[in-house]
């Protein structure tokens, strides 16, 4: 459960909260022990909703399936929204071929746009040991007789130290995990054949850590490679990627050229297809951004430089349409439903208790307060529903499923935010007082002459 | 038997059934509808619950079935598609000229009145075009355009099945053909004659870049900007509503130049039938020597493409059945309260000599008559999202995948699927109750 | 002797109407009820005695006339002013007990007693000394469904007189009850009239009941026909 660890440690960091938390416990439990009337609210909500325990739980059920689909949403939307949306600091630029994809320029532009192309006094150098990297694609298989999707690793391939620095999602792993990852790497930078594999490639192509392997690429024709596997990445959006070190790579495709002098591989000037830089601030990035467009050694190809949201979003531009149906129609529809089965159960309710309703109108209670006493039955039922849903669905999609397998472009799984533990009541208590609305309303409205009416 | 036929045969046996059900069960159905309209309020409600969950599968359907009917209408199984060994998508075909034309020599290939083989030799590459600031949506910044460089654009419509909607093919003569003089007038600068490339575009994408230019859609005779050089829309395919909608065709040696895609990626073949079809591509796959090619009949193609498709529709099913849960367990709600209030007049039937099974039956039914008006108006609100277009991407799922363009399409497979949703879900829902109501005892209630 | 009246009613006047007719429940009805006075309104169906007991207990207001109740005139108040003006000074006894059936005896007679600021403490004496009175001691746990209607029904005039109103009204106390607990019931409420004062006015179909009142009023199309002081009524002896 590292990502709760993760947030009691921030919560502790901050004064400012863990003020705010505290005055809030207190708070609560002041009103709790000194409001006793407003206890007897709550005890009498509480045995209203006990009477009729089939009905209370039907409703409660049915309230927890929902927003457990909300949340799956939710998550996924959000996500998205994240990594789409502009950082202010410390973000990461990525360069590319300027018109197509995929992106493929020659490795020679590698070395000047590592360092953002710095060409006069006062431009902008980054320090490509810390804050740059590279990626090139390298896909082939390892059973080049009966070519199948399951038998075919798609690399990353990369210097092997930048992956723990600068991909993205390290930030979700454990110290443990990530002190783990690094000595693989280091591994990696002693012996340039070996590489890491993500679990379910892992399975999927039948191999084990510590078995060595033949690539027949595909992408790189007659370029193949044998390599010998030494780890995986911990559960998570890493489970199908695999890395590959560059060097060993690049040393490939150099050899290849000096065996064939005459006739050089098609991949020669089109090996490199990413840079990424770590960039300080958005000036830092248009200034870096302007060496690059200006330089005229990046013209054929031509390159570009955009953030790395901005260059999701263009991928994520197919789904624009799904994500809009996702946010405005599916989601709105689960929570008006849920809205209707709260309303339902408290319209029964207050139909069968009108009598007592209407007595307690007689003795004294005004209608604000019956009011109140059915609005919170139906906020406790969707209250309380609303968080059992969201902490059972956290800990189970994150920690039991491994994620939301729902693939959108190059985001294979999601995995559910620790926020998502206040969606739950959230979108349980709106939804309850949404639908109670109108019911409570009608119970408000009882007249005491209903006490006197005859029953036979 | 085809899925339309099943849910129809499903939705009829059904209905029989409840129809037969409430004849021999005897407690008149009148008894009911007449229960349900007097506490109107709680039925309207629960039956909205089941339009609000019929709706929203309804409009998650019509997405999935834009994208198979767009798939279907964009394969035609006389057609083979052939690609170099290993290319998981046109993308990353490459498919040299010299080692694999004599392909045209096979006996399968179709040939024309000339008796020229009717071949469409394309390079597919994906663009890269900056979207201009006022015709932004949100802040899409960039799109990706599907641009077909082809060597005899008339040949590949015939065998693409496609025909020009207004305007003319791009001519393709080696001498400056495709490529006209135009004048420019951009916004702040002088108006200045350039030269423009023609090329040809599907109705799709010409609405799609219309917006840059101030208009609707692009028209023939408009000039656009991509990768950095001038196009002017020669004509506009009529693509009825296939994967080309959202391409640009131009003249291969521009596109191979501009984009540094020298080789071709794609060779579609049209032969006589679907069997000639799956006997050439088998044939390629097996004898062709001088390459290593994978050849596919056009449907089988377009098929594996549906891999977003299966995943999207795997998900929505996924989802119904979660949201059928609430569905189910509103209803059981609503027909456990009924129950309970109606205790007595339960009480009446069976003193008067309805028998048991008879009580069941009438609830049942209730239950199944709830939902099923309730589903009826789902499929109503959900018919709405018919014709509407949404943009999607259509993939095998191993990287690569085109930008697509479909219209949500409800059809009478999808109402029957939500209206015996609805029945199956009042009918999980209301059998508990329905037992319930069946076993009270008769005198105890009146009491 | 003003000061002893407890209800004064004037010209009271209630008319219903239904589409364009309009119907006098009640016609220029003039009454007064002293302190102390054990009063039980009779009437055929449709004569408006439920009416009557409605707003002289403050659940209605008149069309025209006025009603005074101890010091309040309560016909000109508002709806929400009678709701709390009912808690201090009205209890009711009703023919089918309506208790809340998921509190218990305890909190049922408790439950007027929330409106009024007192702490715990002070709701629990209030509470225990008037189950006592009634002799549900014992069962200050049980809930509605473990009590028998006899049982209920002195829960219910535990919570009438829990806040010490000076009013009871009582609409057909022993009407669902068998005879012997009705006995106990109407016993209970001569003890109530007696010995705290009370002033009880009781609507009922039940000439026996009618016997143990001090006081009968015949209602007729909503008018006062006969007012009799019951001569066999004798203080200390209720109805034999």
């Amino acid at each position: 459960m590292n990502n709760v660890e993760k947030y009691l440690l921030e919560l502790l960091d901050s004064p400012l909260q863990l003020g705010a938390l505290i005055l809030g416990m207190i708070a609560f439990l002041a009103i709790v022990v000194f409001a006793n009337s407003y206890l007897f609210y709550f005890r009498l909500m509480f045995l209203n909703l006990r009477r009729n325990i089939i009905r209370t739980s039907l409703t409660a059920i049915a309230s927890i399936v929902l927003v457990f689909v909300v949340t799956l949403v939710w998550t996924v939307l959000w996500f998205l929204n994240l990594v789409t949306s502009e950082k202010a600091k410390d973000f990461k630029a990525i360069i590319t071929e300027k018109w197509q994809i995929p992106s493929q320029m020659p490795y020679a532009y590698e070395s000047s746009l590592s360092e953002g192309a710095p060409s006069q006094e006062g431009d902008y150098k980054i320090d490509k040991s810390i804050d740059a990297m590279t990626w090139q694609f390298y896909g082939a298989t390892i059973d080049p007789e009966k070519k199948t999707r399951d038998n075919i690793i798609f690399f990353f391939s990369m210097e092997p130290m930048k992956m723990t620095k600068m991909m993205d999602g390290m930030e979700e792993y454990s110290a443990s995990q990530l002190d783990q990852l690094n000595k693989l790497c280091e591994e990696m930078v002693k012996d340039k054949r070996k590489i890491i594999v993500g679990t379910e490639r892992l399975q999927a192509i039948n191999k084990k850590v510590g078995e060595r392997i033949k690539l027949t690429s595909f992408n790189y024709k007659g370029i193949d490679l044998e390599v010998e596997i030494i780890g995986s990445f911990p559960e998570g959006r890493y489970n199908q990627s695999a890395i590959l070190n560059r060097d060993y790579l690049n040393d490939s495709l150099d050899d290849y050229n000096r065996k064939n002098p005459n006739s050089k591989h098609p991949m020669t000037n089109r090996n490199l297809n990413l840079v990424w830089i770590r960039v300080p601030d958005k000036d830092v990035f248009q200034k870096v951004e302007r060496q690059i467009t200006d330089s005229p050694s990046f013209t054929s190809p031509a390159v570009k430089v955009e953030t790395a949201s901005s260059g999701i979003s263009t991928f994520l531009d197919a789904y624009r349409d799904l994500l809009w149906g996702l946010r405005w129609i599916l989601a709105p529809f689960i929570l008006a439903t849920m809205a209707l089965i709260i309303a339902v159960a408290i319209s029964i309710s207050v139909r069968e208790r009108r009598k007592e309703i209407a007595v307690m109108k007689v003795i004294g209670f005004t209608p604000m307060q019956i009011l109140f006493l059915v609005l919170g039955e139906a906020v406790m039922v969707g209250g309380f529903s609303g968080l059992i849903s969201s902490v059972a669905t956290t800990m189970v999609i994150n920690n039991v499923v491994g994620g939301i397998k729902f693939p959108i472009a190059f985001f294979p799984i999601f995995m559910i935010p620790i926020d998502a533990i206040w969606w739950g009541p959230a979108i349980g208590i709106s939804t309850a007082l949404g639908g109670s609305l109108l019911p409570s309303l009608s119970a408000c409205r009882v007249k005491v002459s209903e006490v006197f009416a005859r029953t036979s | 038997m085809s899925l339309f036929s099943m849910l129809a045969t499903s939705l009829i046996s059904i209905v029989g059934l409840t129809i037969l059900l409430a004849l021999v069960g005897k407690v008149p159905i009148n008894y009911s509808i007449r229960n349900l309209i007097v506490r109107w309020p709680i039925s309207l409600m629960t039956a909205l619950a089941f339009t609000m969950v019929i709706g929203v599968l309804i409009v998650m359907l019509a997405f999935v079935n834009g994208m198979y009917k767009l798939t279907e209408s964009s394969g035609h199984p006389e057609n083979i598609i052939v690609l170099s060994d290993g290319a998981t998508d046109e993308i990353f075909s490459n498919l040299g000229y010299s080692d694999v034309s004599e392909i045209e020599f096979n006996p399968g290939v179709s040939r024309d009145e000339l008796g020229k083989p009717l071949t469409s030799w394309e390079t597919y590459v994906i663009v890269n075009q900056p979207i201009p600031l006022h015709a932004r949506k949100g802040d899409r910044r960039r799109r990706f355009i599907q641009v077909r460089g082809i060597l005899d654009p008339a040949r590949s419509g015939k065998v693409h099945h496609l025909v020009l909607k207004s305007g003319d093919w791009f001519s393709t003569g080696d001498a400056g053909g495709g490529v006209r003089e135009v004048t420019v007038s951009e916004p702040g600068k002088e108006p200045r004659k350039v030269n423009a490339t023609e090329a040809v575009l599907g109705q799709g994408i010409a609405k799609e870049i219309g917006p840059d230019y101030m208009k609707p859609s692009l028209e023939v005779g408009d000039v656009f900007n991509m990768g950095d050089k001038y196009w002017v829309v020669a004509g506009i395919m009529d693509s009825g509503g296939s994967t080309f909608d959202s391409e640009i065709w131009a003249k291969w040696k521009t596109v191979a130049e501009r984009f540094g895609k020298v080789t071709y990626t794609t060779l579609v073949i049209k032969t006589d039938s679907k069997e000639v079809a799956y006997a050439t591509a088998t044939d390629i796959v097996k004898n062709f020597k001088k390459a290593a090619l994978q050849a596919f009949v056009e449907t089988d193609y377009y098929d594996k493409l549906n891999n977003t498709n299966k995943q999207f529709l795997v998900a929505i099913l996924f989802v119904a059945a979660v949201v059928a849960i609430g569905g189910v367990f509103g209803i059981m709600n609503t027909m456990f309260a009924a129950i309970s209030q109606r205790s007595k007049d339960i009480g009446v039937l069976r003193i008067v000599g309805f028998a048991p099974w008879q009580i069941l039956v009438s609830f049942f039914l209730e239950a199944i008559l709830l939902s099923f008006f309730g589903g009826v108006l789902g499929c109503i609100v959900g018919s709405f999202a018919d014709g509407f277009t949404a943009s999607s991407i259509m993939s095998s799922g191993a990287g690569g995948g085109k930008n697509i363009l479909l219209r949500l399409t409800v059809d009478m497979k999808l109402i029957f699927s939500g209206i015996l949703f609805a029945v199956a879900m009042g009918m999980v829902g209301g059998f508990l109750p329905a037992i319930s109501a069946m076993r009270i005892k008769p005198l105890e209630s009146l009491r | 002797m003003a000061e002893n009246i407890v209800v004064r009613v004037e010209n009271l006047t209630k008319s219903f109407s239904r589409g364009i007719e309009k119907i006098d429940v009640l016609e220029e009805l003039t009454l007064e009820v002293e302190s102390g006075e054990f009063l039980a309104l009779m009437g055929p169906s449709g004569s408006g005695k439920t009416t009557l007991l409605n707003i002289i207990a403050g659940l209605d207001t008149p069309t025209s006339g006025t009603v005074t109740v101890g010091k309040n005139l309560i016909s000109k108040m508002s709806e929400s002013m009678l709701a709390s003006w009912r808690t201090r000074h009205v209890g009711f006894v009703f023919q089918f007990y309506h208790l809340l059936p998921v509190l218990t005896a305890y909190e049922n007679v408790e439950l007027p007693l929330l409106l009024l600021p007192m702490t715990r403490a002070q709701r629990k004496v209030q509470v225990m000394n008037v189950l006592d009175l009634v002799g549900l001691s014992g069962r200050i746990n049980h809930i509605p469904g473990q009590l028998s209607g006899g049982q209920q029904q002195r829960v219910g005039i535990a919570r009438a007189i829990v806040t010490d109103p000076e009013l009871i009204v009582a609409d057909e106390p022993t009407g669902d009850l068998d005879s012997k607990s009705a006995d106990e019931i109407l016993d209970l409420m001569g003890v109530l009239q007696k010995t705290l004062g009370k002033t009880i006015i009781m609507v009922t179909h039940d000439p026996r009941s009618a016997a143990r009142a001090q006081r009968v009023l015949q209602l007729e199309k909503g008018k006062l026909v006969k007012d009799s002081r019951n001569f066999s009524y004798v203080t200390g002896n209720a109805g034999n």
